[in-house]
């Protein structure tokens, strides 16, 4: 088989539809390869988990702390209503009870005007009733009267009061019990009032009537009564107990008068020390909140501070050229400084800010240098120079690229020593962080995380040899604004109520430092921050 | 498994349908490995860097073209990234490429070790302008893009990569 091709076909004809299976340890290695990924994968949303935790943590102590503290307040809220209704309602009834209506009694008591006017009104037109009957007129037709008259009252309090069937019926009760023993209208007075306080009594005690009704039933059952004995006073004779009868009309008339009196003079008075009490009990509140939520004095807080930082990356890949990627690399510590501020939110929970200057910077090992035209140079770098540049190249590139024919204008660069390629970058840090005091002694002990922001400032690549130093230029992938997520842990010591010393280990996790995607180097900056603050 | 359930398995990531994937390709893409690498272990790092790059990309396939063209491509793309990543530096001035004439060689039956040695053992660029070109179809205008050079460049180093095959073809039989 001897015909004649082109040399293109030879070669196309064996190789274009060329199957050759691999060796078994190829998909052995693709394998290993994405078990990897998928653990690398795993790395990230870890620690994005981590990050979540704790923003979590600390929107929970915020939203927390709001809540008990809304909490604690609305309990105050209930107790102070249920508490002063109490005394209010209970205390006026036990003086009536035991002083029988003493002036006082209303006093204590808030009556609405309107209502009081109309009891008094009803009185006199009670009282023109009464001195409307002739003076000769039969008890038994008083009595009826008299009757008449409670069932006004009982009426009355329907209307105003609208209390409990209980009350009326408390009422009717009395008027039968009346009714059964006219002789006794001093007697049944007194006994209906008693009864009526008792009737009273009970509904507030089961909480069906309010404050206002209960006075209103005191105030108009009070004249009622007096005024209905009154006219007995003047008719009646016979009735079986004059002496006694006169003794409570007596004292009933007084009251009467006090009572009006009172009501009239006292009236606002009385309102203003309602008012007096439920100032007293909004004072009280307030003392109690105040007590409940200890006061933050001194809510702003500024804090120099300084702190070793130690750059490193969580995986391999290089940020100056992809094909340093799995050469050593070691990563220096730096210094950071700056001054935050921070903001109680509450005694636990503090927001803070500030700015920092941040310098982090790697070396790379494992190279060899050449010398060649700015086109062979590393892609990543910006050159100074703009002809003949310093090119940092993988150990062993030389060897291999001279073999295939390569490298014929980059000549191998003679140096002492091993070679280094260095990046240093300068960053001005703003962090926003949220700061939870877990103790809050003497020694203070604290949870931190946020987010930094990140703004580049200087930035520079440079090789060293031995004694060879030369600074190539800047990288030109390196994010102008870049951010970070931020946890640690925050110590402090209180020399006083406004002056602690603090330390901070701080891990924070670059989040887009390089505009190439493509750098698979995923930096983190751990730093030891250390400083004063100050309280004002 | 239809290919497309293949796909479909390899964007989900599914163990199985990539284990598949691979038994199914990896020797047409080994194939190619091999004539665009210096030699065989290397053809062997660029056919896992291939099939990771094809099994992490396989969500930017779109269901509209070849998926064997799309994985050639990645294929290669991903080979040349690796030697474009190594800085193929410039060789010769396009002058200096003297005319290697006549192009046609008899076919004598070669064996196929043989004819992939002569093209693992070109120069870097050669190689690959070579094996772009004439078994995968490339035009220079792509070659030239793909590589970074110049269309002229692509075509000298097309015409320099011929001559050395062809002394290499030549000398075969001796």
């Amino acid at each position: 088989m001897k015909n004649k091709k082109h040399i293109d076909e030879l070669f196309k004809e064996r190789f274009q539809n060329l199957e050759v299976s691999p060796p078994a340890r190829v998909w052995d290695n693709i394998e290993a390869r994405l078990n990897q990924k998928k653990q690398d994968r795993k790395v990230i949303p870890l620690w994005w988990r981590v990050a979540g935790v704790a923003a979590l943590l600390a929107l929970l102590f915020t939203v927390g702390n709001a809540i008990f503290n809304v909490k604690d307040s609305l309990v105050l809220v209930n107790e102070e209503t249920d508490q002063p209704q109490d005394e209010t309602i209970k205390q006026p009834l036990l003086k009536i009870k035991t002083k029988d209506k003493a002036p006082e009694t209303t006093k204590n008591i808030a009556v609405e005007h309107p209502t009081l006017n109309t009891t008094k009104d009803k009185v006199e037109k009670t009282q023109q009733q009464l001195s409307t009957f002739k003076a000769n007129e039969a008890i038994s037709k008083m009595v009826r009267e008299e009757s008449n008259v409670n069932e006004a009252v009982s009426s009355n309090k329907e209307r105003f009061v609208n209390p409990s069937e209980q009350t009326s019926n408390a009422v009717a009760n009395t008027i039968g019990d009346k009714r059964e023993k006219p002789s006794s209208v001093s007697d049944y007075n007194t006994q209906q009032s008693s009864n009526l306080k008792e009737s009273s009594a009970n509904t507030i005690k089961e909480g069906v009537a309010s404050t206002n009704v209960n006075t209103i039933k005191e105030s108009s059952k009070t004249p009622i009564n007096t005024q209905s004995t009154k006219p007995d006073k003047a008719l009646i004779v016979q009735p079986v107990d004059t002496s006694k009868m006169k003794t409570v009309i007596a004292n009933e008339e007084v009251n009467v008068k006090d009572t009006e009196n009172t009501n009239e003079v006292i009236n606002p008075v009385t309102t203003s020390i309602f008012d007096a009490i439920q100032e007293q009990e909004k004072i009280k509140h307030e003392e109690a909140i105040a007590q409940l939520k200890p006061k933050v004095d001194n809510r702003w807080e500024v804090a120099p501070n300084f702190a070793p930082v130690y750059y490193n990356s969580l995986s391999e890949g290089s940020s100056i050229d992809a094909s340093f990627s799995d050469n050593s690399k070691s990563a220096d510590v730096n210094f950071s400084y700056g001054v935050g501020v921070s903001y109680a939110i509450s005694e636990r929970l503090s927001i803070r800010s500030g700015i920092s200057t941040v310098d982090v910077s790697y070396s790379t090992g494992g190279l060899e240098l050449g010398e060649g035209p700015v086109s062979s140079a590393l892609k990543n770098v910006d050159y100074n120079r703009s002809q003949i540049v310093t090119i940092p190249l993988d150990r062993g590139t030389f060897a291999a690229q001279n073999s295939g024919g390569g490298l014929d204008n980059v000549s191998l660069k003679s140096t002492n020593g091993d070679v280094f390629v260095n990046q240093n970058i300068n960053y001005y840090e703003v962090p926003l962080e949220l700061k939870y005091a877990l103790f809050n002694s003497k020694l203070g002990v604290s949870l931190i995380g946020g987010v930094s922001t990140f703004f580049l400032g200087d930035n520079e690549v440079s090789v060293s040899a031995g004694s060879f130093n030369e600074t190539l230029g800047e990288a030109n992938n390196l994010t102008n604004v870049s951010f970070s997520t931020n946890v640690g842990l925050g110590f402090d010591y209180k020399f006083s109520k406004k002056f602690k010393f603090n330390v901070e280990p701080m891990f924070k996790y670059q989040l887009n430092p390089y505009t190439d995607s493509s750098v698979s180097y995923q930096p983190y900056i751990l730093g030891v921050y250390t400083g004063f603050s100050f309280k004002f | 498994m239809t290919l497309e359930a293949l796909i479909q398995g390899c964007k989900r990531k599914e163990a199985n349908a990539q284990s598949e994937l691979y038994k199914r390709y990896s020797g047409v893409l080994f194939g190619i490995c091999l004539r665009y690498s210096p030699n065989r272990t290397e053809a062997e790092d660029n056919l896992q860097d291939a099939f990771i790059t094809i099994f992490t990309k396989v969500e930017q396939f779109k269901e509209k073209g070849s998926f064997e063209g799309w994985i050639k491509r990645v294929t290669v793309n991903t080979v040349l990234q690796k030697y474009r990543k190594k800085r193929v530096f410039e060789i010769k001035e396009e002058s200096q490429i003297e005319d290697v004439g006549e192009e046609e060689v008899f076919d004598e039956g070669f064996p196929l070790d043989f004819l992939l040695k002569i093209i693992q053992e070109l120069p870097e660029r050669y190689r690959l302008v070579f094996t772009m070109y004439v078994m995968d179809g490339y035009s220079h205008k792509e070659i030239a893009e793909m590589l970074g050079i110049s269309d002229g460049t692509s075509k000298s180093n097309l015409a320099r990569a011929r001559g050395i095959l062809k002394i290499k073809v030549v000398a075969f039989k001796k």
